[in-house]
């Protein structure tokens, strides 16, 4: 029977993940010793387990994959991709070491508590939640759903994409469940080795397959001599005034300087958002931020994009019709063992990221919205199993999502990075910029929503569905909706700032800033700012703004591959030694992650009698559903008369 | 840090290098056992030695030895896989390469087990490991005056 080497063979190795799977989680339940560390593992993760679980969920699944297939269809016009190992790095070199001190020093476990804690607003952490939604059923449910594809292919139909992704869930909410973020910590190293191992050996048998290097090198420049040079190997000029995809077609197409430089801003969105903060305040201490931005995910993981990922792509490039889905259905029938090997690794590395982000949705609903609003009485263990049943709500919504509605799924998936994008100014107004006000950052972030929803695929569809047809397209003028969201956030931001001062007078928010600049301020670093502000805009401007013309032509004279592959791919490589090295200066020279030995006192607050809020919290959930159903009845209505459309 | 979390840790590093580097390993056998693919074969023995050698490398870092349950299963394994290639070449149903490729990881396992053990314990310590029983050397240093 056709599959049948591919299906046993992925049920052994599938076997065998299980239990390991199974083993961490009863290790992590055991160390938990009962619900007081369930949310956060103690705080206790040790900084290398960190550094490993962050590198592994920036790239995950999707990534390795998706650059990967975009390289093998599009070229290497899409250089920001490329040098993601670097963009991903840039928001935690910024901003993790300061929002781990003050996590510690408050004892929070979590950006929602973080952002209620410095701006005192509810309004965020109901954004926050909504953005951890987003990564839990959209970005989590698009990977589901491609990985669990990908196995029913290599098994060759015997088992169904549904029954695949059913499975891979029912694991998944099993040792959320379980063990909690320590075991999510704990599986997320084992995972993160497979995702890599799963790479390395996928590039190895692709590039064996097509003839070494050399020969891709050729079926390229065949491509490139063929007259397809200009869509694949050549940004198309630095913006198209046009008005977005599925809106009018674009000149040559539509990867411009601006795409690049606005989708490096979406990228920047996964690491300053809930899902990857809250590993790092997770962590024991600061001592492997700067190593795992600079090393691990900058150097390592950049480097596994830029040479291994890509080679796949550029492999791809030169045969018609290339899929790495059907590449592997045909090493199934041939060496099953490795089909299935690369598979689980792909698998694992999709649990990774949807295990977390299902962990920080549900707490963030349950710790952070429920509890403070409606039920503040619940104990701790109340509010973990609580926290648990919701694990598996999201996870049972998730899956269901993912196989009946997947073109909202991918809508919603495609939102979760630029949604995610508009919490950099919020989270540099708590790490570095004092002078952003609580109502500049919620203006702000309401006005950044907005505008990347508006720009971006969900946005459009959803007022589509109201009757509400806007005359754009995804991404107006080639720029990624997560930079329009960013002009708005950031000019509302200003804007109400500017308005705003000397009105804010909290005692917090004061108290971190002294912290801050008591503890953290940087010694001997004055004099190397503007050098640090400098390469660091130069870098964004050369590596994937529209500094890429010149990568166009750079080792490309005449017409000339120099190098032997095509210029971009050169000026990728480059870039990203250069990004090493300024990711390298900010971590450590400019001590922005790099590893404070402090002794922080936990902060008393002054002590206040506790309130009987039942009486308030029962009018407040009444309150709650009739303005739910208030709103329901008016979006039926709405619907109904003016939309309805696709 | 607890001594029940450093020992966690060390468990997660040797899970990890055996999961990366353990399966790349044996999955390269099984390919150059399919293939009959001597260099293959050899390159799935250098996976499964590297990650021997990290196991022993984290080992040192923490300041411990295999475990019980470690050595239990490794050499359980070993003793399987001799079985089952002594069966199988039995049965006649080994190629030359194959043969070839099985001796070697077998040779290069015994060897590396033996170089663990003497750099570990000293040539007269690693002979003295395999005596059970009070009828050994006595080989506790004496106190310090």
């Amino acid at each position: 029977m056709e599959g049948t080497g591919g299906t046993t063979w992925l049920l052994l190795i599938g076997a065998a993940y299980i239990a390991v799977a199974l083993y961490w989680a009863r290790t992590a339940a055991a160390e938990n010793q009962g619900e007081a560390t369930w949310f956060s593992a103690g705080h206790s993760l040790s900084p290398w387990v960190a550094a490993l679980v962050l590198a592994g969920i920036s790239v995950s699944a999707w990534f390795t994959l998706g650059t990967a297939q975009i390289v093998a269809r599009d070229g290497f016009v899409y250089s920001y991709l490329l040098q993601s190992g670097i963009l991903l790095a840039v928001p935690g070199t910024l901003l993790f070491k300061r929002a781990w001190f003050i996590a510690q020093r408050y004892r929070v476990s979590s950006q929602a508590e973080l952002l209620r804690l410095y701006y005192g607003s509810d309004a965020i952490v109901l954004f926050v939640a909504g953005i951890a939604l987003l990564f839990a059923v959209g970005f989590s449910g698009m990977q589901l759903r491609a990985v669990s594809g990908l196995i029913h292919d290599v098994s060759g139909g015997a088992v169904s994409s549904p029954t695949v992704g059913a499975a891979l869930s029912i694991l998944l909410f099993g040792y959320v469940v379980i063990g909690g973020m320590r075991a999510i910590g704990y599986l997320g190293v084992i995972q993160t080795v497979c995702l890599v191992s799963a790479s390395l050996l996928l590039t190895a048998l692709i590039v064996i397959d097509a003839g070494f290097i050399d020969a891709i090198n050729a079926r390229m420049l065949a491509r490139a001599d063929a007259g397809e040079s200009a869509h694949l190997f050549e940004v198309a000029g630095v913006i198209q005034f046009v008005s977005g995809l599925g809106r009018g077609s674009f000149y040559g197409h539509p990867a411009t300087a601006v795409a690049n430089l606005s989708g490096a801003y979406a990228l920047l969105g996964l690491a300053a958002g809930p899902i990857v903060l809250k590993v790092v305040l997770s962590t024991r201490s600061t001592r492997g931020i700067a190593a795992g931005q600079t090393w691990v995910l900058a150097g390592f993981f950049g480097l596994l994009i830029v040479l291994p990922i890509a080679a796949i792509g550029a492999a791809g490039l030169g045969q018609s019709g290339f899929g790495v889905a059907a590449w592997l259905t045909n090493l199934a029938a041939t060496s099953p063992w490795f089909a299935a090997w690369i598979v689980l690794g792909f698998a694992a590395a999709m649990q990774a990221v949807a295990g977390l982000s299902i962990l920080v949705a549900a707490e963030t609903l349950v710790r952070h919205v429920w509890k403070p609003y409606y039920a503040s009485h619940l104990t701790r263990t109340a509010t973990v199993m609580l926290t648990r049943i919701a694990v598996v709500i999201i996870t049972i919504v998730t899956v269901l999502m993912a196989f009946l509605a997947p073109v909202t799924t991918s809508a919603l998936g495609a939102f979760a990075l630029p949604a995610s994008a508009q919490l950099i100014v919020p989270m540099l107004g708590l790490c570095w910029l004092g002078w952003i006000t609580p109502a500049a950052a919620l203006a702000g972030l309401s006005f950044g929503l907005f505008g990347a929803l508006v720009t971006d695929v969900a946005g459009i569809g959803l007022l589509s569905w109201f009757g509400l047809d806007l005359p754009w397209g995804r991404h107006p003028w080639s720029v990624n909706s997560a930079a329009w969201g960013l002009a708005a956030n950031i000019a509302v931001c200003l804007l109400v700032s500017a308005a705003s001062r000397g009105g804010d007078t909290a005692p917090t928010r004061t108290q971190i800033q002294q912290f801050l600049s008591a503890s953290l301020t940087p010694h001997n670093t004055a004099h190397l700012r503007s050098y640090a502000w400098t390469a660091g805009l130069a870098w964004m401007f050369l590596a994937v703004g529209p500094g890429l013309i010149f990568g166009s032509y750079a080792f490309n004279p005449e017409g000339v591959w120099i190098l032997g592959f095509p210029s971009l791919w050169g000026w990728a490589m480059l870039f990203w030694l250069l990004g090493v090295s300024l990711i390298w200066f900010l971590s450590y020279r400019m001590q922005m992650a790099s590893h404070v030995a402090l002794d922080i006192d936990a902060f008393q607050p002054a002590p206040t009698l506790p309130r009987d809020a039942v009486a308030i919290e029962t009018v407040r959930l009444r309150n709650t559903v009739v303005a739910l159903l208030i709103a329901a009845g008016t979006v039926t209505l709405i619907v109904w008369s003016f939309g309805g459309g696709a | 840090m607890q001594p029940s979390t450093v020992k966690i840790e060390r468990n997660l590093l040797v899970f990890a290098i055996w999961s990366a580097l353990g399966t790349i390993g044996v999955l390269l056998m099984i390919e150059g056992f399919a293939r009959d693919g001597y260099a293959l074969a050899l390159s799935g023995t250098a996976a499964i030695i590297a990650a021997l050698a990290a196991h022993v490398i984290v080992n040192a870092m923490f300041g411990t030895g295999f475990s019980v349950g470690e050595t239990a299963l490794g050499l359980t394994s070993f003793g399987a896989l001799v079985l089952v290639f002594v069966l199988s070449v039995l049965l006649g149903d080994v190629s030359r390469i194959d043969f070839y490729a099985g001796l070697t990881l077998f040779a290069v396992l015994a060897a590396a087990f033996v170089t663990y053990l003497i750099t570990r314990h000293g040539l007269r310590g690693a002979f003295s490991r395999f005596h059970v029983g009070t009828h050994g050397p006595d080989l506790t240093p004496p106190p310090e005056t």
